[in-house]
């Protein structure tokens, strides 16, 4: 217990820095951003006014710094230019949307993942282990980039999924079952993007475990009590070779708001990636700093979430950790 | 010892297109911000053996395209006049490496009519020339940015493992939470608070500065675990014996070691800075026009016009694929001579 | 006569844990007082753990005590500053047990008996070349060796080196912490008797580090027996090898392999 409390502790001490380093860049940018808003004819110089009074600019930096945690820690994210509201509910809404795409691409991929990891690992070295090693490494060596943009051309060419957007026209006045067929050929694509882009590296690491953990001894001894092949592979091998894989599932989840920036922005999915550079584009500053700490807080979480898998899965760390 | 001989091949091919890209003046038919308002966005054009009367030609020749009638958009091959190739053939000024001036290109078709092999984009220019040109900014900004991590990570990481104490710590806790940032959050983020519009010399020191600046942190961690256990080195000690100043020893003794970690980080850190160019680029964060990048190269795709007809748009995507592969090539066969010496597991690729 | 070394009460904590503070500190060197006259050998008999190798680097100035004196030609070094203990360091001069990390494996055996000229800093590089390779001569390395890297070498080979770059400053007081101990025993052989000669020609002290009676046997005139950070015997060596008083002492001496009598050729390699 001792060990996780200290581990959340480190998690919080990590937002902290987060938090301070977001405030910085923001607050120390060149040439004041308030002022490049004054310039802006669609903001009223009274907003300005206000704004300058409401973030206290002429205060210290220490104050500006504990005052804008407060109001963060109240919800308040700040005010969007671009959109004209406050920053919460637009981020949130793009929020659930990336999730949505990213968790069902992870999801898939650890499925894909895992049995063909093992099933290479058992089988290591021939034929079927070396074709699916070549094709990792040929789709590691093709960027995320290269891919998204590559998959689209495709799609456009050949009409079979639509091309962007969450979706179609006309959604609201459909069936349910149409909604969710419409939503899913939505999907597709950036799925595909996603997962192809996670996929090679999960399958590397594996069946580097797997293949490291069917050396082990104590799996020969089982074979040799006659436990059939595929309990063998996934009640023992697999086992045995979790702990860097649960560790790299906490970091997935990790980067399940991050991840997902590229393959959003070139497929037009309406997450937290092409919001974030549009607000770069057009320097609404507030919706830039709350979708970065947004990220930031669920990387935090990923990696306690990975702490705490492996603290819950491995009976060794558990003793290590109250030996201490 | 075959390592060896797949680390030399790695290499020649490395150098090879490096090479093809510092070269790019002679390489490339044409001048990259050379327009031809007459001909946007042009398929590639072929290059035949056989004309149409099914003669066999030694030289290579192509058609050049015209509008088919009754369409803007549509080229078709004008079978009658066929234009030749040219090879080592005079065409526009550049300067080799910036330094020394010439005309001489690798082939070139006639003053009338341009051989586009890539196609062209919207303003007329060819893409096979805007992509080695490109090349040159797009992997100049990677070499650069991956020198400025590794430049920061040795520094940062050599102080933490030397000194240790209160200054590890600190270092070290740093350096885990930019580990923990996804680096193109963090790009973006120190991005979006520099200004927006700058010139194209300006763009680009920024990307490096920035790319630089976010990445030092898992080679300072490298570099700092190869100090630590070198520091314990008998030999080390024996050199403090004779009087040696801490300079001295981190300079003769401990740097030395650190090189195989800094060379493998270097071949896994390159591709990324390249791609984290091509990203910033890409979205109109890098490196603006008329410069030409590999990722602006792709900005047009942005536009769905562009997707649907103009498919030649996504090569410069391709150019990248080669110079990835001989990269991770070169770090996999460094990987594999270290971890002959040592045991250190973490040296890893994250495409995060 | 005033002894060459003299160590008075000479303490060495180690925080075990957390650095910071300190939780379970653990006394290497819990009060050790011991002496050398010069131009004899001092060997310094204990188990590992006893503290040998903590007291080596105390002595040689390579880490601080935590209490006591060392006095060398009646100069607390203990206590000097770090650059005056700079000066000083050429006088005492440490050989390790493991050439293999006390060499730098990349270096040729030039470069490495070169470097103590190189860090002090007032020789050319003739000179240097000169020196070292004067030294090298005297350990009995052959001029072909001499630019091969340290790693192509033997262990007796190796050794030779590390007894050379020690030699290069002229020390008057050598630390050779189970210098022998790696080497088999025919190497043993050879590089102890180069070491006897080396002292008598140069005028040399030893302190001679090792767990093995045997090899003090041989080489010391006086013994002193270490267990648990303390010396618990100590007195000339023919004494302590017939009549050892302390169980510490029995207990090493009856560990002790028979070694049959060594030759006294020195073997040129």
């Amino acid at each position: 217990m001792r060990y996780f409390l200290r581990r959340a502790l480190h998690a919080v001490f990590l937002l902290f820095g987060v938090s301070l380093l977001t405030f910085l860049f923001s607050a120390l940018t060149p040439g004041n951003y308030f002022d490049e808003m004054r310039l802006n004819p669609q903001i009223s110089q009274a907003t300005v006014a206000a704004l300058r009074a409401q973030y206290q600019l002429d205060r210290p930096l220490p104050v500006r710094y504990l005052h804008w945690l407060n109001a963060v820690a109240h919800g308040e994210l700040g005010f969007s230019f671009a959109y004209n509201s406050p920053v919460g509910p637009i981020l949130w809404v793009r929020a659930r949307n990336t999730l949505l795409l990213t968790i069902t691409a992870m999801l898939l991929a650890w499925l894909l993942a895992l049995p063909l990891g093992v099933w290479s690992a058992s089988r290591l070295g021939r034929a079927p282990d070396r074709i699916l090693s070549g094709t990792t490494a040929t789709l590691l060596v093709i960027p995320e980039l290269v891919l998204a943009l590559g998959l689209l051309i495709l799609a456009v060419r050949t009409h079979w999924f639509p091309t962007g957007g969450l979706v179609s026209v006309g959604f609201e006045s459909v069936s349910p079952l149409q909604k969710l067929q419409d939503l899913a050929s939505h999907m597709v694509l950036p799925v595909t993007a996603l997962v192809l882009g996670t996929l090679p590296m999960l399958v590397r690491h594996v069946r580097a475990s797997v293949a490291e953990a069917l050396q082990a001894p104590f799996l020969r001894a089982a074979v040799g009590h006659g436990i059939p092949r595929r309990k063998l592979l996934y009640g023992y091998a697999l086992r045995a070779a979790a702990n860097p894989l649960i560790s790299l599932f906490g970091f997935s989840v990790g980067t399940l708001l991050s991840g997902s920036l590229l393959v959003e922005v070139v497929m037009s999915w309406p997450g937290v990636g092409p919001l974030l550079v549009e607000a770069i584009l057009a320097r609404d500053l507030f919706v830039v700093i709350g979708g970065v700490l947004l990220s930031m807080i669920f990387l935090v979480g990923g990696n306690l979430l990975a702490d705490a898998l492996l603290y819950w899965a491995d009976p060794r760390i558990r003793t290590a950790a109250s030996a201490k | 010892m075959t390592q060896r001989r797949k680390l030399t091949r790695w290499l020649i091919v490395l150098v090879f297109l490096h090479g093809v890209v510092a070269a790019a003046g002679f390489f490339a038919p044409y001048d990259p911000v050379e327009q031809d308002r007459e001909r946007p966005y042009l398929p590639p054009m072929r290059i035949h053996l056989i004309d149409a009367y099914g003669h066999f030609h030694l030289r290579p020749f192509f058609y050049p395209l015209r509008l088919r009638k009754d369409s803007f958009d549509q080229y078709e091959e004008d079978t009658a006049s066929a234009v030749p190739l040219r090879f080592f053939t005079r065409g526009a000024d550049y300067r080799l490496l910036r330094l020394v001036p010439s005309r001489l290109h690798l082939f070139g078709a006639t003053v009338a009519a341009r051989v586009y092999l890539l196609g062209s984009d919207a303003y007329g220019r060819d893409q096979l020339s805007r992509i080695l040109y490109g090349g040159q900014v797009s992997l100049l900004a990677g070499l650069l940015g991956a020198g400025v991590t590794l430049l920061l990570g040795a520094l940062i990481g050599m102080a933490a493992g030397y000194y240790g104490g209160w200054r590890d710590d600190l270092l070290m806790r740093a350096a885990e939470l930019f580990l923990a940032l996804p680096w193109l959050y963090l790009l973006f983020a120190l991005r979006a608070f520099l200004p927006l519009t700058v010139s194209p010399l300006e763009a680009f020191l920024l990307v490096v500065v920035v790319t630089g600046m976010v990445g030092w942190a898992r080679p300072a961690r490298l570099v700092r675990g190869v100090v630590l256990s070198v520091k314990e080195l008998d030999f080390v000690r024996a050199a403090r014996g004779f009087g040696a100043s801490d300079l001295y020893l981190l300079r003769s003794h401990i740097l030395p070691e650190t090189a195989n970690v800094l060379l493998t980080q270097a071949a896994i850190l390159v591709p990324q800075f390249v791609l984290a160019e091509m990203t910033l680029s890409f979205l109109g964060l890098g490196v603006p026009e008329p410069m030409s990048s590999w990722g602006n190269l792709l900005a047009s795709l942005q536009q769905y016009s562009v997707l649907v007809s103009y498919w030649w748009m996504y090569l410069p995507a391709l150019a990248i694929v080669p110079f990835f592969l001989g990269y991770l090539g070169l770090a996999s066969a460094l990987q594999q001579r270290s971890s002959a010496y040592k045991i250190d597991g973490e040296s890893g690729w994250s495409p995060t | 006569m005033r002894p060459l070394l003299r160590v008075e009460n000479l303490v060495k904590h180690y925080a075990a844990g957390r650095p910071s503070p300190p939780k379970n500190k653990f006394a290497a060197l819990d009060g050790v007082s011991l002496s050398i006259r010069a131009r004899t050998t001092l060997a310094l008999v204990g188990e590992s753990g006893s503290g040998k190798s903590t007291l080596a680097r105390c002595i040689a100035c390579l880490e601080h005590p935590s209490s006591g004196s060392i006095w060398f030609e009646g100069v607390d070094v203990a206590g000097l500053h770090e650059n005056q203990q700079r000066l000083l360091r050429p006088q005492i001069q440490l050989v390790f047990q493991d050439p293999a990390s006390s060499l730098n494996p990349r270096w040729t055996a030039l470069e490495i008996v070169s470097e103590p000229f190189f860090v002090q800093g007032r020789f050319s590089k003739q000179e240097r070349s000169d020196k070292a390779c004067a030294w090298l001569d005297h350990v009995g390395i052959s001029r072909k060796m001499v630019s091969r890297r340290a790693d192509e070498l033997s262990g007796g080979q190796k050794q030779r080196l590390a007894i050379a770059r020690a030699l290069a400053l002229e020390p008057k007081l050598i630390v050779l912490d189970e210098a022998l101990s790696a080497l088999d025993y025919s190497v043993q052989a050879q590089i102890s008797n180069l070491l006897l000669e080396l002292q008598s020609s140069l005028g040399l002290t030893y302190l001679f580090i090792t767990h093995d009676f045997a090899m003090a046997a041989h080489l010391a005139d006086e013994i002193a027996v270490m267990d648990h950070g303390r010396i618990v015997e100590s007195g000339p060596a023919e004494r302590i090898l017939r009549s050892p008083g302390h169980h510490a002492t029995r207990s090493l001496l009856a560990a002790t392999p028979r070694v049959p009598e060594t030759p006294t050729i020195l073997v040129n390699f």
